[in-house]
């Protein structure tokens, strides 16, 4: 036991450093470090909302499980705990959209800001009708309303005001509630103050969320939560859970594969330790480098160093009778090294990448790799050399079939250039057009996500304008002259609704030349008089709409300013209308688009038309270009350095030929599985390159010095280990949750077989005895 | 007369001696779940010269549906059932759903509530100041919240037994009174 004292406080110690990294470095889940930049205006504004748009504050929130009465107590009560909170700029669940200070804001701006005005509003026979129509609406049902505003606003003008603040809200209420169609569930909407660069931020509001909601006391009923904050969170959970459950299950079937193949317990903490050394080594070098680890770059990544078991697999189990480990280690190294190296060249190459997402799991996998390399070569002999451990050799049966392999290469080589062929005819392998398929959220999180906007009437943005400007007055102009060049398609019905900042607060010169066209305070109350002639309305009457009016004339514009004072205004422009960095950027989105052609011709030269769908296809394909040219100078490279540590051009395309064949055969199988190449995938195929080069190079290049059969078993039984490990790692990545990672665990067991089979069937015959 | 006599019928026999208190009126209007009046109305607004009076019928349906058909002078039908309102006026028709404009269901209530002798419910709108004497009961109900109090500032029923004879609402410096004819 003391012999494997050393041993085993390393391992601790590495165990210890990971949790604490992982404590001080949380995993982050946005996607949009996995998009690349881009010279589109276009798409520049696309990953901007992305990373930190006013889509990425909100929180969606569902009560369900009780009746109406108790969801909508639910709703009141989580709605009422949220605005005191002061961690929301806004919080809509139906229950007192507006409050009286608001209304009040609007009504003292109503001739300066209301839609409707005109010169003729303010006539004498204008008036008379306003006030024929006040006087047949106080006989109705609806006096008690018309007395509210009518006789200080007989113009209707803040009516009009109040409908387009208000807008068609079709979100059922129910009790006073938000209710969705079927009346089952309470919703909420909540605007986070952080924004979405704040994980911490969110991660409290959501906290804050949760919490409001256990205070009301829901008793059976639930919460259902969603919104970007959210999804970074459940990204990060779904990956530590599937890593979790990924190094439990696989470190117990490589452990039941290692204690069968090697008859000894120590055999597992050896194998541990360049694993977690490499992994520490990765994560802090990407937390270091980037200040920040992307969740799915670490769980990409841990998967890939999963490659550094093969290492302490090699060292041991080439280990000849009696040979002290370091004796090994050293004669191994020059393999080793150079089927190291390659594997870190080639997830190297992604640091050409221009997207965080893909240089972060280049940097994991490369200071992973060489981390555990070292540790294989100069810490595990000193650790382990006292501890004897012997692997059995392969079993008769086994060995003589692999043997038999190279009898099969013209049927390899035909399958090869069949999938090959395949995979032109169909025009390359498809691609994946949908940035869904990247995303580390659970599948579940995202169809509740999509199914709470349905019912909140929000669905995501198909389109949107961007204006850009000099300051908020100017965007606003800018965003009126938009608005107006629209009007045609909207009076066509090209469009069903458009929604932009000047429709709540409309530019300085707007309100100017609205206030222009009240008329002088004795013209108005001639008017007046003489509207009233004949009607039963005392003198007196309309005296609060001409002294309203007169206040008018003296009012200043309402600014932006002003209206950021009261939360529930501003929350209603704030997401159309703000700085970003030293320019103002005003939004416009118009809904029901069906010509998005005409929509373009008809927007003036400065606005730039952004459609959601196909700028993100076409980034999406940008970067699986970006990746497949870091795929190929990877390619390259490892091409390059073999050329250089074998000495020969020809022996390195040997070498690499078993390699190449896997990867097609992988793409054709993946192909006829239907599946979508994405990025992760032409990651899994660098790491199934970098995987195949230490099984082309042990057994091309031992096999082919060696003279003796021992050795050749015992470096078969090395790689046959190596390629098992692997494939029981990745195999069980396809039960994963996180869509990334169950493709990749596809890839990868796919293509470690081929590539296993493939470098035992084409491994050069043995030549004569005398060859060096 | 015979008619008046017939109504007050039940409350003598029921309580000879002792006035009846809220409850007991409450209770008497929850048994009755269907009944028909006429109505005349007067609408005193300050800013008018004149009140405007109206005329029509009034029918309620246990458990929520309320119908005020007004005849003269401009028809009008207002009819809530559950949390929709629907005015139809002058062939044209509106909807609105109570819970968008809570004033307006206070409104609502201060009748609906107790033609369904719902006490709960009305005294979540109202504080309620009962009294009932020899010439019947009065109910006047003060609003509980400031916002409902800025539209309507009291409303003052007189009844006799299970019917509601008078409705007077202050609302904002005006005055509508309501008069009501219960029909067989």
């Amino acid at each position: 036991m003391r012999r494997h004292l050393p041993l085993l406080s390393i391992l601790l110690l590495l165990a210890a450093g990971l949790v604490l990294a992982l404590r001080a470095f949380p995993l982050r889940g946005d996607l949009a470090a996995f998009l690349p930049r881009s010279d589109r205006a276009e798409a520049g504004f696309l990953l901007d909302e992305l990373r930190s748009g006013a889509a990425t504050t909100l929180l969606l929130a569902g009560f369900e499980g009780a009746d109406t009465a108790e969801l909508a107590r639910i709703s009141r009560a989580v709605g009422d705990t949220l605005r005191a909170s002061g961690r929301f700029t806004l919080v809509a669940n139906g229950a007192g959209a507006v409050g009286d200070a608001e209304r009040d804001l609007l009504f003292g701006h109503r001739y300066l800001l209301s839609p409707i005005m005109t010169p003729a509003l303010f006539e004498e026979a204008a008036l008379r009708r306003q006030m024929e129509g006040l006087l047949d609406g106080l006989r109705s049902s609806a006096a008690p309303l018309l007395r509210q505003f009518g006789f200080a606003d007989p113009t209707g003008a803040f009516l009009a005001l109040a409908r387009s603040w208000l807008g068609e809200s079709r979100v059922g209420l129910r009790d006073g509630v938000w209710f969705s169609a079927d009346g089952r569930r309470a919703l909420l909407i909540a605007r986070t103050r952080a924004t979405g660069l704040d994980p911490d931020g969110q991660r409290d509001a959501a906290e804050t969320l949760r919490r409001a909601f256990a205070e009301a006391q829901p008793g059976q009923a639930r919460l259902l939560l969603s919104g970007p904050g959210i999804f970074a969170a459940e990204a990060a959970a779904a990956i530590r859970g599937d890593v979790e459950m990924i190094s439990i299950a696989s470190a117990l079937l490589i452990a039941a594969l290692l204690l069968w193949r090697y008859r000894s317990l120590a055999v597992l903490p050896v194998v541990a330790v360049p694993l977690l050394a490499g992994t520490l080594a990765g994560f802090l070098a990407v937390a270091l480098a980037f200040g920040q680890v992307q969740g799915a770059a670490f769980g990409f990544g841990m998967t890939m160093l999963g490659v550094a078991v093969d290492y302490p697999i090699l060292l041991l189990t080439q280990r000849r009778p009696q040979e002290p480990l370091s004796t090994t280690a050293q004669r191994i190294w020059p393999t080793l090294r150079l089927a190291a190296l390659a594997a870190i060249i080639g997830m190297a190459a992604m640091l050409v990448a221009d997207f965080p997402g893909l240089r972060q799991l280049g940097l994991f996998a490369a200071a992973g790799l060489l981390a555990s390399a070292l540790v294989t070569r100069h810490l595990l002999p000193r650790l382990a050399g006292g501890i004897a451990i012997t692997a059995r050799p392969l079993p008769p049966p086994a060995l003589a079939a692999l043997a038999a392999l190279p009898r099969g290469r013209p049927v390899a080589l035909v399958l090869v250039g069949l999938a090959a062929l395949g995979l032109i005819a169909i025009g390359g392998p498809p691609r994946e057009t949908d940035i869904a398929a990247l995303s580390p959220v659970p599948e579940a999180s995202r169809s509740l996500d999509a199914a709470l906007r349905a019912e909140l009437g929000a669905p995501d943005v198909g389109s949107f304008v961007v204006l850009r400007a000099t300051d908020a007055e100017a965007a606003l102009a800018a965003s009126e002259r938009a608005a107006a060049a629209l009007q045609p398609l909207l009076e066509s019905g090209t469009l069903t609704g458009l929604d932009h900042p000047a429709r709540y607060l409309p530019s300085a010169a707007t309100q100017q030349a609205r206030r222009a066209m009240l008329p002088e305070p004795e013209a108005l109350s001639a008017r007046v008089e003489a509207a009233r002639q004949g009607l039963p309305f005392r003198a007196a009457a309309f005296d609060p709409f001409l002294r309203d009016a007169a206040r008018s004339r003296d009012l200043a514009p309402l600014t932006l300013a002003e209206l950021s004072a009261s939360t529930a205004l501003s929350a209603r422009i704030a997401p159309l209308l703000a700085p970003a960095g030293s320019v103002w950027r005003a939004l416009l989105l118009p809904a029901g688009v069906t010509d998005p052609a005409a929509l373009r011709a008809a927007l003036p030269p400065e606005a730039l038309l952004v459609e959601v769908k196909p700028e993100m296809t076409r980034l999406l394909d940008t970067a699986s270009l970006h990746a497949a040219w870091a795929a190929g100078l990877g390619v390259l490279l490892v091409l390059a350095l073999l050329a250089m540590g074998l000495r020969s051009v020809r022996r390195a395309l040997r070498t690499a030929a078993p390699i190449g064949g896997a990867l097609l055969l992988t793409l054709a199988a993946l192909a006829l599985l239907g599946e979508r190449l994405n990025l992760f995938h032409l990651a899994a195929l660098l790491l199934l390159a970098g995987v195949g080069m230490d099984y082309a190079l042990f057994m091309g290049r031992l096999l082919f010095r060696s003279n003796d059969a021992e050795e050749d078993a015992r470096v078969l039984a090395a790689v046959l280990n190596c390629m098992l490990t692997t494939l029981l790692t990745f195999g069980l990545l396809a039960f994963c949750a996180t869509p990334v990672l169950r493709s990749t665990g596809l890839t990868v067991a796919l293509g470690v077989v081929f590539a296993f089979l493939l470098a035992a069937t084409l491994v050069p015959r043995r030549p004569s005895k005398t060859a060096a | 007369m015979i008619r008046r006599a017939l109504l007050l019928l039940p409350a003598l026999i029921a309580a000879p001696a002792r006035a009846a208190t809220l409850e007991e009126v409450m209770r008497g209007l929850a048994a009755v779940r269907e009944s028909r009046a006429t109505f005349t109305e007067e609408k005193a607004i300050p800013e008018l010269d004149l009140p405007l009076p109206a005329r029509g019928t009034l029918s309620w349906r246990a458990p929520d549906r309320l119908e005020k058909h007004t005849t003269e002078p401009v028809e009008e039908r207002l009819t809530v059932e559950g949390d929709r309102l629907t005015i139809e006026r002058r062939g044209n028709r509106q909807e609105l759903n109570l819970d968008q404009s809570p004033e307006i269901r206070a409104l609502v209530e201060a009748i609906r509530a107790t033609l369904a002798g719902d006490l709960p419910r009305l005294r979540s709108f109202y504080d309620t100041r009962f009294s009932d004497g020899p010439g019947g009961w009065r109910l006047v109900l003060t609003p509980r919240s400031l916002r409902l109090s800025a539209v309507v500032q009291s409303i003052e029923m007189l009844g006799r037994g299970v019917s509601i004879l008078s409705i007077e609402t202050q609302e904002r410096g005006g005055v509508t009174r309501m008069l009501i004819d219960p029909q067989p």
